[in-house]
This record gives C-alpha cells, sequence and structure tokens, in this order.
C-alpha cells in the first residue's frame, strides 16, 4: 500500500521547509507520484485563490473614536500631573508664607501672585471639567487647537515638576511665570470649547 | 498587501511621531482598510473587526514615538493589528469555549455533491486555524512569528497551517477531483 504525502507534508514542500524530518523521503516520493503532484498544485491554486479575496474595507471611519480616546487620556493624565504639581506647590507656598516675616518680608507679592495664577487655573480647569469637554463632539480643526493646547499645557506641567528642584526664592518667581502661562492657555482652552460649541449651536 | 504607498512617508512618519494629528490621521487613512481586512479575516464579526481597528490605531498613536525605522511602517502596524486580533480570539475562545471544535461539526459542505465557496469555506474554519492560513499564506508571516503573537510552537502552527488546507480542501469539494 502506497502511503502518499500528508497535508503537512505538501505544505513543507510548498514552501522549501527542510526542517522536517523525513523531508528527503518525502521529496523522492514525490518525484515519482503524480497524485501527490496534482495534490501540490491544488495546494498553489488554493493559496492564489486565498489571496486573490477581494480586499474587506471598513464602513466607518474609526478615526475620530481614537483621536477621542486620546484626548481623554491625555486629560486625564494632565489632571494627574497637575494634581501632584498642585500639592507640590501648595507645600512650597505654605512653607514660604509660614517663613516670610522672618526670612524674607518683601515677597509677599510674588508669592500671593503665585496663589492667585494657581487658583484661577483651578477655576478653569474646573469649567473645562463641568463643561464635560471630552465627551463633547467637536469637528477636526477644533480637535487639532484642542490637541496642540493641551500637549502645551503638558508641557508646562512637565516644567512645574522640574522647577520643584530649584532653590526656593528663583521657584517662586519660576513658578509664578509658569502658572501664569498655564492661565493663559486654560483661557484659550475654554475659548475653543466655548466657540466650537456656539458656532455648532450647543 | 506589502505595496502600499503613503505619499511623502518619512515626513508623515516624523511628524506622527511628534504627535501632529494631522500626521497621526494620514497613517489612518493610508492604513485603514489592510489593518480591517486583516482583522475581518481573523475576526468572525465586523464589530470585532471594527473594535480591533481601533484599538490597533489608538495604540499606533500612542507608540508611534518607539517606532525606529527599522522595518516598514506597514509591517509595524500589521504587527500590532495582527497582535490586537490574536488577543482577541483569545478572549472570545474564553467566552465561547462550546464554539471550540466547530470546524468539526457537520457542515453543508459535508454533504456529497455540494461544494462551499471560498468565502464560506474561510468562514468555516476554527479561528485559530483561519488566523493561522491567513497570516502565513497570504500576509506572509513566518511560523515562528505566529508561534511568537499566538504564544505557541512552531509545530503548533505548522499543524494548525496543514489542518485548514485539510479541511478546505474537503469543503471546496477538491476531494471528489482525486
Ligand atoms: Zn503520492
Amino acid at each position: 500500500m502506497i502511503t502518499h504525502l500528508s497535508m503537512e507534508q505538501l505544505v513543507a514542500l510548498r514552501d522549501g521547509d527542510r526542517s522536517e524530518p523525513g523531508h528527503a523521503e518525502a521529496h523522492r516520493h514525490f518525484a515519482g507520484c503524480s497524485r501527490c503532484q496534482v495534490e501540490l498544485d491544488r495546494l498553489h491554486q488554493r493559496t492564489a485563490r486565498l489571496r486573490a479575496l477581494p480586499t474587506l474595507v471598513p464602513a466607518g471611519n474609526e478615526f475620530p473614536a481614537v483621536r477621542q480616546r486620546i484626548a481623554v487620556e491625555r486629560r486625564q493624565r494632565n489632571w494627574r500631573t497637575a494634581a501632584t504639581v498642585g500639592i507640590a506647590a501648595a507645600a512650597t507656598l505654605v512653607f514660604a508664607i509660614i517663613g516670610r516675616d522672618i526670612v524674607h518680608p518683601t515677597r509677599l507679592d510674588a508669592e500671593q501672585q503665585l496663589q492667585s495664577a494657581m487658583s484661577t487655573s483651578q477655576q478653569l480647569e474646573h469649567q473645562l471639567h463641568a463643561w464635560n469637554s471630552d465627551q463633547r463632539v467637536v469637528d477636526g480643526r477644533t480637535a487639532m487647537v484642542v490637541i496642540q493646547l493641551e500637549n502645551q499645557i503638558a508641557d508646562l506641567d512637565a516644567q512645574l515638576v522640574a522647577a520643584a528642584t530649584l532653590q526656593r526664592t528663583a521657584r517662586i518667581e519660576h513658578e509664578l511665570k509658569l502658572w501664569r502661562q498655564r492661565v493663559g492657555l486654560m483661557n484659550a482652552l475654554v475659548d475653543v470649547h466655548l466657540t466650537n460649541a456656539s458656532s455648532v449651536g450647543l | 498587501m506589502d505595496a502600499i504607498s503613503l505619499p511623502d512617508a518619512d515626513a508623515v512618519i516624523a511628524r506622527a511621531r511628534l504627535g501632529d494629528p494631522v500626521a497621526l490621521e494620514a497613517l489612518y487613512r493610508a492604513y485603514a482598510t489592510p489593518v480591517y481586512n486583516l482583522s475581518r479575516r481573523i475576526c468572525r464579526t465586523t464589530e470585532d473587526a471594527e473594535d480591533i481597528l481601533q484599538e490597533t490605531f489608538f495604540e499606533v498613536c500612542r507608540s508611534i514615538r518607539n517606532y525606529r525605522g527599522d522595518g516598514s511602517i506597514w509591517g509595524w502596524i500589521r504587527s500590532v493589528a495582527s497582535s490586537k486580533a490574536l488577543m482577541r480570539l483569545r478572549r472570545n475562545k474564553y467566552r465561547d469555549t462550546d464554539e471550540l471544535n466547530d470546524d468539526f461539526a457537520p457542515t453543508r459542505a459535508a454533504t456529497p455533491g455540494l461544494r462551499m465557496d471560498l468565502e464560506s469555506a474561510l468562514a468555516r474554519l476554527s479561528e485559530t486555524a483561519r488566523a493561522v492560513v491567513w497570516l502565513h499564506d497570504v500576509e506572509g508571516y513566518t511560523h515562528e512569528e505566529i508561534a511568537g503573537q499566538m504564544g505557541k510552537t512552531v509545530s503548533f502552527s505548522k499543524s494548525q497551517l496543514a489542518r485548514a488546507h485539510t479541511r478546505l480542501r474537503s469543503w471546496l469539494g477538491e476531494e471528489s477531483l482525486a
């Protein structure tokens, strides 16, 4: 009784895979067996037919959903960073205010301004959060502006984290500058969301 | 599937790595269809394929900074897509253990004289066998790559491929031609 090649042996033959045990015997059998030669032809044809199947096309555009998920993730990351930075900055302030009459009586202005900028920034964050901006549909152009503003805010937050290593006097001045920039960006972000909302009649 | 061209690919990739949303969307537009096709050929439903399309590009947008440019961008995106699709198969199998051996169940093709078209025969294969035959014979993955992505051995991948072809041969009515 003749044992013909198994499908696994035929596939190995098609793919030039010589790692299978019994490869040489399979090759010898194949050379003299017309039935196995027909089977290999069929395997080739089946593979060609698989490759020729029509390309299936998605029904809708998934990219807006992708963009939305990225925005949500970035916002969550910004909130976490802002919370960390906020705590660090608040600790700096408490220390500065406690010690100011003894050590640096003239820096009251800078500290008060820093606290005011932080509080304004926080109010704007809350405004955006209450507005639920991540869940609202925005057009592509607005989404781009939002992403760019959020990127800049994330960069500022990174600088605020880095500022924690500065000496205290330099730090308060540097932080004041950064928090003021942050307030500017947050204002722009609120504007973009409100403008977009009014332009689409929300 | 390898010949997808993205005009000005290097510049688009460079901008995408900086998080430029326009460049990321350009990548989506260039590769959404092949990613969807691969996902849909491997998974059973259009919903699964749409989910994988979204998952893949979410991952691409987050991780493109890590793409080093060694190998084609399509090769990289495709490996993200196939890994998401195989992850989905594992999840579905866990959920639908009853369907594990569905390609052994009697089918229309088992009736003598009734041949299936290739689309139906492919759809009838077990999810693992279909994934292996598609990734190997159409997408050009090696058995080593498939084994690595599936967390299985090379011989598992080889036997799944042979099994897929045995079933396809039978369901396409090729046995009666012998
Ligand atoms: Zn033979």
